[in-house]
């Protein structure tokens, strides 16, 4: 092996040298060409680079400004509804304005202008505001409903209170956290209660059984630990 | 039954399904504890044979079950345990019911089909969901004091949060104070006030000299003036004096300022004629003064270039 390794190895030798060498150099020498051609580009472009940025960046702070001038108006507007002056706001301003706008009306009673701002808010997605103005709009129904039962008008205050608990149970579909939403349901379905049996079942067949149509009565002991 | 959690429900309704379907588990975080609103989480576990598929047609569909119940969603995952194939449920109901007092409520079951095909034809095996029921509590106590008022039982109507506007602010203050910062950059490249005495930009103080020169019109002074601003440019731009005959080591030691080697002769060639030869008028039709404004605004461009 060694003496057939021999005279092979001194003969590749010089030949091997000289293209390893040339193999190394050239890359070496390409990144020093396309790196002096990129520092010229760059230094070529500085003067347009230096022009353009100002004008970018004062750009982004004149947007900035603008958001900020009408999130500031609109912060204005909510603190005039709330304070109860009546602004109007079209359906398609910000979504805490449009709550707001739905609450002021909900104070005031008038739920027929409530619903298209409520429709708004869910085309938007946005779920919680939706479900919070819809909080807003079952209690302005239920006080309105607490006003014709004050002057013992049952026949107009049942349906209201249907529509509130309709509207309590949207609103807490859409934001099961929302304790005051289930507080005013539980108002509400004290004051009417479903009657489960009568849903089911249709006819006259109906047996006449309340103990389970009111089983919520209380104060029966039952016998059961 | 009602008692253990996780509650666990072995169906057997016939033979084959009992070899098709192995079990059925009913998994719920807890059965009690629950008010009017809340969700109530099921995962619903059932081994079957392999091969068998689960018909989502079959499974209970999102909306309203009873008067007081809804499913809001039901997600389904498949695993594979053993030699079976696991199939997960996990269902999320809310209860709508007003409770007056603590009291057991029942989840209705339901069944849901699974499908084995084969050459023979379909194999259809059912897995019965048992019901299974959860304790709700009363939000109030169930006579509460008496008001005069009975809209003061509710709960307010809750306000709205103003809008935050203070990170929009501090990002205008920010990009401004950039944007302010790139300009004085800008500035400085391009010697405006207050860096107009920078050094290192010869031709543009070269340039706002001859503004203020070409501003006196056909002026033979100015026009010498203009000439010798210009030179003063061109030996502050080497290091030393700049003549007509010195222009092309200048453009071997500056080969930035090549591409106006034509105009830069031309300067000189007037400048010689100006002083050294007929005047400054015969100079001044060779080569007028808005030429060598043009020309040191090029001479500029390439200064900021280099």
């Amino acid at each position: 092996m060694k003496a057939l390794l021999t005279p092979v190895s001194p003969q590749r030798a010089p030949l091997s040298r000289p293209s390893l060498m040339r193999e190394f150099h050239s890359p070496a020498e390409g990144r020093g060409k396309v790196r002096a051609r990129l520092g010229d580009a760059l230094r070529r472009a500085r003067p347009h680079l230096l022009l353009a940025l100002p004008i970018l960046l004062l750009l982004v702070a004149l947007g900035f400004g603008a958001a900020a001038w009408r999130a500031e108006r609109d912060n204005a507007a909510i603190a005039a509804l709330v304070a109860g002056k009546d602004i109007p706001v079209s359906l398609s301003a910000r979504a805490p304005l449009l709550l707001a706008r739905v609450q002021h009306l909900a104070r005031r009673g008038v739920t027929e202008e409530i619903e298209p701002l409520i429709e708004s808010l869910d085309r938007r997605g946005e779920t919680d505001l939706s479900a919070r103005a819809r909080y807003a709009l079952g209690n302005a129904r239920l006080r309105q409903a607490f006003d014709h039962l004050e002057r013992s008008n049952l026949d107009p205050a049942g349906p209201l209170i249907t529509l509130a608990r309709q509207d309590y149970r949207r609103a807490l579909q859409g934001r099961p956290d929302l304790w005051d939403a289930k507080f005013n349901l539980d108002v509400a379905s004290r004051l009417l209660r479903d009657f489960p049996e009568f849903d089911r079942k249709t006819g006259d067949e109906l047996k006449a059984e309340p103990k389970k149509i009111w089983t919520e009565i209380p104060g029966q002991p039952r016998g059961e630990p | 039954m009602r008692r253990l959690v996780p509650l666990l429900f072995l169906l057997c309704s016939s033979l084959a399904a009992e070899a098709q379907v192995r079990s059925v588990e009913v998994r719920t975080p807890r059965p009690f504890g629950y008010f009017l609103g809340d969700l109530i989480r099921a995962q619903i576990d059932i081994v079957v044979e392999p091969g068998f598929a689960l018909q989502a047609a079959s499974l209970p569909q999102p909306g309203a079950i009873t008067y007081w119940l809804d499913l809001r969603n039901v997600a389904v995952t498949q695993a594979s345990v053993g030699d079976g194939s696991r199939v997960r449920l996990d269902l999320t109901y809310q209860n709508f019911y007003a409770a007056l007092d603590a009291r057991a409520l029942e989840i209705p079951g339901f069944v849901v089909s699974f499908v084995s095909d084969t050459d023979k034809g379909a194999t259809t095996a059912k897995a019965q969901v048992p019901p299974w029921s959860f304790n709700i509590s009363p939000l109030r106590e169930v006579q509460p004091p008496a008001r005069e008022d009975p809209r003061s039982y509710l709960r307010p109507d809750g306000r709205v949060a103003s809008l935050d506007t203070q990170p929009l602010v501090i990002g205008g203050a920010g990009f401004t104070a950039m944007a302010l910062l790139a300009f004085a950059g800008l500035a400085w490249d391009r010697t405006w006030w207050p860096f107009a005495k920078r050094g290192g930009r010869a031709f543009a103080g070269c340039l706002r000299r001859l503004r203020a020169l070409a501003g006196r019109g056909e002026d033979e002074a100015a026009y010498e003036d203009a000439l010798l601003a210009l030179h003063r440019a061109l030996d502050e731009t080497d290091g030393r004096r700049v003549l007509a005959d010195d222009l092309p080591a200048f453009l071997a030691r500056h080969p930035a300022y090549a591409r106006e080697r034509a105009g830069l002769a031309a300067f000189l060639d007037a400048s010689r004629h100006s002083f050294f030869g007929p005047g400054p008028a015969a100079a001044m039709r060779r080569l007028p003064l808005a030429d060598i404004v043009a020309l040191t605004r090029k001479l500029t461009a390439i200064e900021r270039e280099s």
